[in-house]
């Protein structure tokens, strides 16, 4: 069955074109004009990938993002007319997986789906322990203190890649390639706020975390 | 726009703090002047009184002790010999005058310089007709008080000449003294005037700082409140007017953006469609078809360049951009520019002195790349493609450098060339996705955003083409 992508766009000219290059790469689109009709769309059928707009008028894209979220792990790529660094930061947060900024390249769009919809790569070990913190890469499943933590897709790429190298800092730019597919200049800020998100899950004080650690001018590292 | 120009009132050949300064000199000058001049008059007087009471009272006492000496027919031997004892005020030189037979008068002085001389006419004739009397008198230029007293019902007349000197030193001294105190209170009051001045314009020392700290760029800049109701009118017309060019910016700056909005729709809506006509491209039935799409797909780059470029200048203009700071390996990202901005053709050599390798810095990363981006882009347009990157320590700054074989830039288009839509020799052609005319300009910006700064110059050891460096502070990382 072909990869349904829902794009959630208020400017129909913007939707159609859009809709046009993403079938062209092979995709099958749904469309929805508002958040209000993208969350009755996204209820009703399956969707694999959610491409919304943060300017929407009505439910904002933020708003969209989190109740999306709030059901589904699915992979969400916010629009944003602006590289300013709220929008973008307020996006992830919201629990957005990447972002693009309008306008963009149909193909640059393609790469990014393609990158969230790749398969959790596979590792050799079965059973990755850290202190309370439990990674089962097979089942896609992580337990903290015995409990079974919710991550999204994303979330467990970039556990599973610190978990694979024990103790070793890994840099913004090696998570960015290695969990978005993304290559050396993009945002690091797509790495420091997903590391954020992944400490509210697996961490006990997210605030001071005790696994997941930054290594100042140098990256992140997972450590018992 | 006439600009209009409000003159303050002033005569303004000297300063406001000057003129401050010497109004309180000149008025503490006139006041300690009138003081010690009161001050001296008055003692004077005070002083030549007490000594003409004591020298009349004395003068009295000896006028009666030689009352019984003096007559028509004394010799002059005894009553000199008398004058001697007398007790006299110091310097006082007595003189007894006995009249004659004859209605003339004999002198008989104690010294004989001080002799019938020295005694004025005046007081003779007061004396004479039976009263007695004083008087000033400068005696061989010295000051003297002559005290005349008639004797035995006008048959004689006792006359005292005493010294005023010790007197009139003790004035002269006085009045240095007083002289020497006005002139330190002039200063004090000068000083205190310059003082005061400096107090009194503090405020306006501020409007300037803040006038500064706006041209500046600090928009929020605001003066505090003051309680001098005189002052506050000009504190709350300057905050009037910054939150007034604050808010005037603030709409400008929200301009740009939802022009930013309204631009970026019908670009993406360009963007999506022309890659669907594109990867048709092969379907096409005719060359110009293809042609045409070619243009459109590279044009519509073109375009997403400039107004990319555009906002990210209105964005300075506006002064919102502001710095994204994270730490970068700086070797690292020159060479990763360097590679993606070539793309597949031949690598460029990133060259860096040996204590560099390692280097982390704290900078925007994104600004970083657009900057050498527009650099390498640079030296494509007119140099022939770039010859060579280098990373350079330069004391407190990084200096990152592209060098090219092209022409190199005049002496005096060195500084035009970073302007906003300034081209370089050669100029008029545009090449490829290049010549836009924002790319120096910006890399100027972004540079001025570090607080570094960017200059082009010949390359070094005479090689022919152009070297342009930029100059980044290097932040504690």
């Amino acid at each position: 069955m072909a990869t349904r992508i829902l794009t959630v766009e208020d400017d129909e000219r913007i939707r159609t074109a859009v809709k046009l290059a993403l079938e062209d790469e092979g995709w099958s689109v749904d469309e929805a004009a508002t958040g209000e009709e993208a969350l009755g769309r996204f209820a009703q059928a399956p969707t694999d990938v959610v491409l919304i707009d943060i300017m929407l008028p009505g439910l904002d894209g933020f708003e969209v993002c989190r109740s999306i979220r709030r059901m589904s792990d699915v992979p969400i790529i916010m629009v944003t007319a602006r590289e300013d660094t709220h929008d973008i930061v307020a996006g992830l947060e919201a629990g957005a997986d990447d972002y693009l900024t309008k306008p963009f390249a149909p193909k640059e769009l393609s790469a990014r789906i393609r990158a969230l919809l790749r398969r959790v790569r596979t590792t050799d070990a079965t059973h990755l322990v850290f202190g309370d913190l439990e990674i089962v890469p097979e089942e896609n499943v992580v337990r903290r203190a015995g409990h079974e933590v919710h991550l999204t897709k994303t979330e467990f790429r970039l556990l599973l890649e610190l978990a694979t190298s024990p103790g070793r800092v890994l840099s913004r730019e090696v998570l960015l390639e290695r969990v978005w597919g993304h290559g050396y200049f993009a945002d690091g800020r797509l790495v420091d706020v997903h590391v954020r998100r992944l400490r509210m899950k697996v961490e006990a004080d997210p605030a001071s975390p005790r696994h997941v650690m930054t290594v100042r001018g140098l990256g992140y590292k997972l450590q018992a | 726009m006439a600009r209009r120009r409000l003159r303050l009132p002033s005569p303004a050949r000297l300063g406001l703090r000057l003129r401050i300064t010497i109004a309180f000199a000149a008025s503490t000058a006139l006041l300690a002047a009138l003081l010690a001049g009161t001050t001296w008059g008055l003692t004077r007087e005070n002083l030549l009184n007490q000594r003409e009471a004591a020298a009349i009272r004395q003068a009295n006492l000896n006028s009666i002790v030689m009352s019984s000496l003096v007559d028509a027919d004394a010799r002059d031997e005894p009553i000199r010999e008398a004058l001697g004892n007398l007790a006299t005020p110091t310097g006082a030189r007595p003189i007894v005058e006995v009249r004659q037979a004859g209605g003339g008068w004999r002198s008989i002085p104690l010294l004989p310089t001080v002799g019938a001389a020295a005694i004025p006419d005046a007081l003779r004739r007061s004396v004479t007709n039976g009263e007695a009397a004083r008087m000033r008198v400068d005696i061989d230029g010295e000051p003297e008080l002559v005290v005349g007293i008639p004797v035995n019902d006008g048959a004689a007349a006792y006359y005292e000449v005493v010294s005023l000197t010790e007197l009139e030193r003790t004035l002269s001294s006085l009045a240095v003294s007083l002289v020497g105190g006005s002139v330190v209170t002039t200063l004090v009051g000068g000083t205190l005037g310059y003082w005061l001045s400096r107090r009194t314009l503090r405020p306006l020392a501020n409007v300037s700082l803040a006038a500064e700290a706006i041209a500046g760029g600090r928009l929020d800049t605001r003066l505090e409140g003051v309680e001098d109701p005189d002052l506050n009118v000009l504190v709350s017309s300057f905050n009037h007017m910054a939150q007034a060019l604050e808010d005037r910016i603030d709409r400008d700056g929200r301009f740009a953006s939802d022009v930013s909005h309204e631009l970026r729709s019908p670009l993406m809506t360009l963007a999506a469609s022309v890659s669907v006509l594109a990867s048709r491209r092969g379907e096409m039935p005719d060359d110009p078809a293809r042609a045409a799409v070619d243009l459109m797909e590279a044009d519509v780059n073109r375009f997403q360049q400039l107004v990319d470029d555009l906002l990210e200048i209105s964005r300075f203009d506006a002064g919102v951009a502001r710095l994204s700071l994270e730490e970068v390996r700086l070797p690292e990202l020159v060479r990763q520019a360097v590679r993606q901005h070539r793309g597949d053709r031949p690598d460029v050599p990133v060259e860096l002195d040996a204590d560099l390798a390692g280097m982390v810095v704290r900078a925007d990363k994104r600004r970083l790349v657009r900057i050498l981006d527009n650099l390498l882009g640079n030296a494509d347009a007119y140099g022939g493609g770039p010859a060579r990157v280098a990373i350079e320590s330069g004391g407190p700054e990084v200096l990152i450098a592209v060098e090219d074989d092209g022409p190199g830039v005049p002496a005096e288009e060195r500084h035009r060339i970073f302007e906003r839509f300034s081209r370089g020799p050669g100029a008029g052609r545009l090449t490829g996705g290049d010549g836009v005319g924002l790319g120096l300009a910006l890399v100027a910006e972004h540079a001025r955003l570090h607080g570094g700064r960017v200059w082009v110059e010949d390359r070094p050891e005479g090689r022919p083409g152009a070297r342009f460096v930029v100059a980044l502070p290097v932040l504690p990382a």
